[in-house]
């Protein structure tokens, strides 16, 4: 592939490789990246820290050796000095001074903004808990129905009648937490498909979720602004074990057991971004 | 997971996928997928029944008729695959149905098409052929005075607003006698909310929809009204471009802090002020209350648009809100009677169809937070309460006081209510809510401050669609801030930074030159 002698005297000069990297760089996080599957648009500070490391890289290579350091510096000389270029050097001084005052300003001007919404993802589970005025021990229960194999099926077409006449218009269609009621809440509803959610608990922690709901999560953690329900109030216990064996079955994720649970110690408490 | 199940349809494909457009399609693996992911709300034998059903307004399509509202086929013809293929990967807005695109493989989707088609026996005959309208191209002029205006004049001659209303909000006369085919109670398209439409939010998608009609439903077909030269195709590109004017040109992003500027003079009460024209608008979608008893899976207003401005003692909130009546409204009778008949109700006895009045709530916390922590957000609890207006169509006022949970509700006594001016027009209220900044009872009263960011919160009722008390539509905490105007010192520090950016350029510069004048061939090292 050669390319015109116009576009290569460009294309092999340091100081027009720099700029294409740093605009291709640009390019890349402000608006390829929001595109990969499982991405989300980079914030601001990231894009500022992403570009910084890309222009230290840069330097690094242009000043690497001193003939291309000098090539390098050359543009820009030019573009100081000569006098053919002086609507260039006018531009350029306007230009950057113009960015230094919007910068500037948008640093001084105070603006309010939502507070931070820092918040636990997964609590962590009382070892007792009272469900209908009947005391329960969580630690070491597992899900009973899983132990009658033979109705096993019916708990499944039990549960899913469950999950579509209760949680569909949160917990979505796909039981990723994109259901049509989902936007209008935050935090956002759970994500079952996650492997971050039901895959890293033990099915008596997600009894505890449904049964006592937002109103139920522990003081230490707050604030939640869980809009999950408290679905002892609507649901049995047999509904609510029938249902979470729905969620696994469904998503094909394993529930963690005890021994797992025993072995790493005590539950995972996670910081995140809510 | 989804490329777990992707690579298990493709492993389990004895053939590679064709580039045709109607690879062969295997209704025993579209049964597993539908089973699995459609029954819940389409049911088991397709008739639209699954368990999620009867909470549902619009219900789930029963496929045994094989009758569909989005084609591109003539009215009362069967859809083309690609029809079904498409409610399918882009899902149906505005209601429970989502985009199955990036949630199911392209085959599995496949599949479970040509499966669904086995539920009716209309599909079975293959002497029928299925050929989509010939569609013409846009004309172009959108956006122009004279093409809407030709637009509108042929919303009016066809009848669009016989069901959409004069202003398009679905709030024509005939509006409250709408029935879908089995019966059940439909609302015409609030043609204000056009990323709610089922078919797309395009102009080329409205304008289908009007070749096409929306099959089972009262939305006719205007295909005939060309062929009768009652008007033309490109008359009909106008209706459809009229209508895309309605609405935003996209899709309202929610935002998280409604700010409230400063204004000079005094606060615009009047809910048709101009001085609001020139308020930053915002959309706060809401849905029902599906959290305590008696839930509520109906909700008709969609989402409120909210405005706020402040002036050195007061606050003033305009919220907008596009319902089709203002209740109490005897001709919606009939219509709230069929929509409580055809949604579930957590009552064993289904609540009667009464003449109720239209609300909307604005929350607030009892005091600004000091941390990130907020009352319960769906009307605080009963130890920690929350400050709310009320406002009603009947009686016409605002009230204020404390909710403590959805069932109890102290009416703050004392000329504490906020000030109230509703109008309502076309299918839609407009109220503005009026207070002072500081009040006498701050341990009751929220006392606004300008610069923090207030929790607040919106509910509403629309009386004629049966919503009373927990049958309402809710949102979750939203922040309204009192901007500041800026002072001017803060201007001081950008042209600093300025004067000294072009002073060191110039500097620079200068020096540079001079280095080049005096080495001749400027090949002495500069300040890069």
């Amino acid at each position: 592939m050669r390319l015109p002698a116009g576009v290569r005297r460009y294309a092999e000069h340091p100081f027009w490789q720099a700029v294409t990297i740093l605009v291709v760089a640009y390019v890349v996080i402000v608006f390829v990246i929001p595109l990969l599957p499982g991405s989300a648009l980079v914030p601001k500070s990231v894009v500022l820290q992403y570009m910084a490391t890309v222009l230290v890289g840069v330097l690094i290579y242009v000043s690497d050796n001193e003939g291309r350091w000098h090539r390098f510096q050359d543009p820009i000389r030019a573009m100081l000095v000569e006098r053919r270029l002086k609507l260039v050097r006018g531009g350029v001084l306007v230009a950057v001074t113009l960015l230094v005052g919007c910068f500037t300003l948008g640093q001084v001007r105070t603006t309010v903004s939502a507070p931070p919404n820092l918040r636990s993802i997964h609590p962590a589970p009382p070892a007792d808990i009272t469900f209908r005025g009947k005391a329960m021990t969580l630690t070491g229960l597992e899900n009973p129905l899983r132990h009658e194999a033979d109705s096993l099926a019916a708990h499944l077409a039990l549960g899913k009648r469950v999950y579509y006449e209760n949680c569909l218009p949160c917990h979505g269609d796909h039981l990723d937490g994109q259901g049509h009621y989902a936007t209008a809440f935050n935090p956002l509803p759970a994500n079952f498909q996650d492997n971050g959610t039901i895959a890293q608990l033990t099915e008596s922690f997600v009894f505890w979720r449904i049964a006592k709901g937002g109103p139920g999560l522990p003081r230490e953690g707050a604030p939640w602004n869980s809009a999950m329900p408290v679905w002892e109030d609507f649901l049995s216990e047999r509904e609510i074990w029938s249902v979470i064996l729905f969620l696994y079955d469904q998503t094909g994720w394993k529930p963690r057991t005890w021994e797992t649970e025993s072995g790493k110690g005590e539950t995972g408490k996670e910081k995140g971004d809510g | 997971m989804v490329s777990g199940l992707l690579l298990l349809a493709l492993r389990a494909a004895p053939f590679p996928i064709p580039h045709s457009p109607f690879p062969p399609q295997d209704t025993t693996r579209g049964k597993a997928v539908y089973v699995k992911w459609c029954a819940g709300c389409h049911g088991d034998k397709g008739a639209g029944d699954g368990p999620a059903a009867s909470r549902m307004l619009p219900r789930p399509r029963d496929f045994t008729g094989a009758i569909y509202k989005v084609r591109t086929t003539a009215s009362g013809q069967l859809p083309t695959d690609q029809d079904v293929l498409r409610s399918i990967d882009e899902g149906l807005p505005g209601t429970a149905m989502p985009a199955w695109k990036d949630r199911l493989s392209e085959r599995e989707r496949r599949d479970v098409l040509a499966y669904l088609k086995t539920f009716s026996a209309f599909f079975q005959d293959t002497s029928q052929h299925i050929v989509p309208l010939t569609f013409s191209k846009e004309p172009g002029g959108a956006t122009s005075a004279v093409a809407l205006k030709v637009g509108r004049q042929f919303y009016d001659s066809i009848g669009c607003w016989k069901c959409h209303g004069k202003a398009g909000r679905g709030d024509g006369p005939s509006a409250p006698t709408l029935k879908t085919d089995p019966g059940e109670p439909i609302f015409a398209a609030d043609l204000h909310e056009s990323w709610r439409f089922r078919g797309g939010a395009g102009t080329a998608d409205i304008y289908r929809r009007l070749r096409t009609g929306l099959d089972g439903t009262p939305m006719p077909s205007f295909s005939d009204l060309i062929d009768q030269k009652f008007l033309t195709d490109e008359q009909l590109w106008r209706v459809a471009q009229y209508v895309r004017s309605l609405s935003p040109q996209r899709a309202p992003e929610v935002r998280d802090v409604i700010h409230a500027p400063r204004l000079p003079g005094g606060l615009p009460r009047s809910p048709d002020d101009s001085a609001w024209a020139r308020v930053e608008r915002y959309w706060f979608p809401l849905v029902g209350q599906v959290i305590r008893k008696p839930r509520w899976f109906a909700p008709a207003v969609a989402g409120v648009w909210v405005q706020a401005v402040h002036t050195a003692d007061s606050l003033a909130l305009r919220l907008e809100w596009d319902d089709r009546s203002e209740s109490p409204d005897t001709p919606w009778l009939e219509f709230e009677r069929r929509v409580l008949d055809h949604v579930t109700s957590d009552d064993s006895v289904p609540a009667p169809a009464d003449l109720w009045p239209d609300g909307i709530a604005v929350q607030f916390p009892r005091s600004i937070p000091a941390g990130m922590e907020r009352p319960y957000f769906l009307m605080g609890t009963a130890t920690d309460p929350v400050y709310q207006w009320r406002w009603t169509s009947m009686p016409r006022q605002a009230v204020a006081g404390l909710a403590r949970g959805l069932s109890r509700f102290d009416v703050l006594g004392g000329g504490s209510a906020p000030g109230a001016g509703a109008r309502f027009a076309d299918g839609q209220w407009r109220l503005v809510l009026t207070r002072a900044l500081a009040t006498a009872d701050t341990a009751n009263e929220l006392q606004f401050e300008a610069g923090r960011a207030i929790p607040v919160a919106f509910f509403a009722w629309d009386g004629s669609n049966g919503e009373h008390d927990t049958r309402m539509a809710v949102s979750a905490w939203y922040f309204l801030a009192l901007d500041q105007p800026t002072p001017p010192r803060v201007y001081l520090s950008p042209v600093v930074a300025m004067a000294v950016t072009l002073g060191l350029g110039m500097l620079v510069a200068v020096r540079a030159q001079r280095r080049a004048g005096a080495g001749g061939d400027g090949g002495g090292r500069s300040r890069a």
